[in-house]
């Protein structure tokens, strides 16, 4: 009998790990039937970027909105039906041709999951919340996102108390588009402020 | 010179054109462990997102070069080792 018998490679130690917070958790009754599958579909699929691309598409569609958006960004989100958890404290800063904003959280991982679903994996890497504080026009550079000399950096760090969400400058060329149409062009990077569209 | 921030970065993600709707996992477990502590949060602390966080600074603290998935994993044993006894 071979030894990978004994230790099938298809279970890692960490594997392991969050098998036996599941039985413990599911033990003591906190874990409900399904609950794991469920939240897990809800946050890839429904609750992903794509609430995001639909609250920057109305900013560009309805001035009004872009107006109360950047006023009080919980409240102007909620009107479309978004919010809860990680979403309570929304705050919206705008690009211009003059200003880029980008979101970063150096602590640990705050992030607007309402609005942008979960965060990718760069964005929770040690290097990226550590270097885009540093030298943000270096790191922007390496991930495709050249600027401007002249155009300003604002990097927003995101807490507890604060999430921030980028609205994207909107692209020449879209004036005859309908909001839903708009709410495509919107990438999750861009509502990061890692991209521009 | 800094070194490339991610280097496949710009093969997995940068070079698509469309980003949205990307899955943010990388394997089930991750998903399950994000999954549990949302059911820890709910069920065990009324929706109190606050000690579980706390629990996460500490652990991305300790070991800042540990992949995110598996701090999250500390964090949430560390959460879960001072719940009280049933």
């Amino acid at each position: 009998m071979s030894e990978e018998s004994h230790h099938p490679a298809a279970v890692s130690p960490i594997e392991r790990r969050v098998a036996a917070l599941e039985a413990m958790l599911t033990e003591r009754g906190l874990v409900p039937g399904g609950f794991i599958d469920e939240i897990t579909r809800r946050y890839e699929s429904e609750i992903g970027p794509m609430n995001g691309a639909k609250v920057v598409a109305r900013a560009w569609a309805d001035p009004a909105y872009k107006k109360r958006l950047l006023t009080d960004g919980t409240a102007a989100v909620a009107e479309l039906g978004f919010g809860g958890a990680e979403g309570d404290h929304m705050v919206v800063v705008a690009n211009t041709a003059a200003i880029h904003n980008v979101i970063v959280c150096t602590l640990c991982s705050c992030y607007p999951w309402p609005v942008l679903g979960l965060p990718p994996a760069w964005y929770k890497d040690p290097p990226y919340r550590a270097r885009m504080v540093r030298e943000p026009r270096t790191v922007l550079a390496e991930m495709g996102c050249e600027l401007p000399g002249d155009t300003e950096i604002r990097v927003w760090d995101s807490s507890a108390e604060v999430r921030y969400l980028v609205l994207p400058e909107r692209p020449s060329g879209t004036e005859g588009m309908t909001e839903a149409e708009l709410a495509a062009l919107v990438t999750r990077d861009s509502m990061i402020g890692v991209a521009r569209l | 010179m800094s070194t490339p921030l991610n280097p496949a970065l710009s093969l997995s993600e940068l070079d698509l054109p469309r980003r949205n709707g990307e899955l943010a996992f990388d394997a089930p477990w991750q998903s399950t462990v994000f999954a549990l502590a949302a059911a820890v949060v709910d069920h065990a602390y009324g929706g109190d997102r606050e000690p579980f966080r706390r629990q996460l600074i500490k652990a991305v603290a300790a070991e800042p070069d540990r992949p995110y998935w598996e701090s999250w994993t500390a964090a949430l044993e560390a959460l879960v080792a001072t719940l009280p006894d049933r």
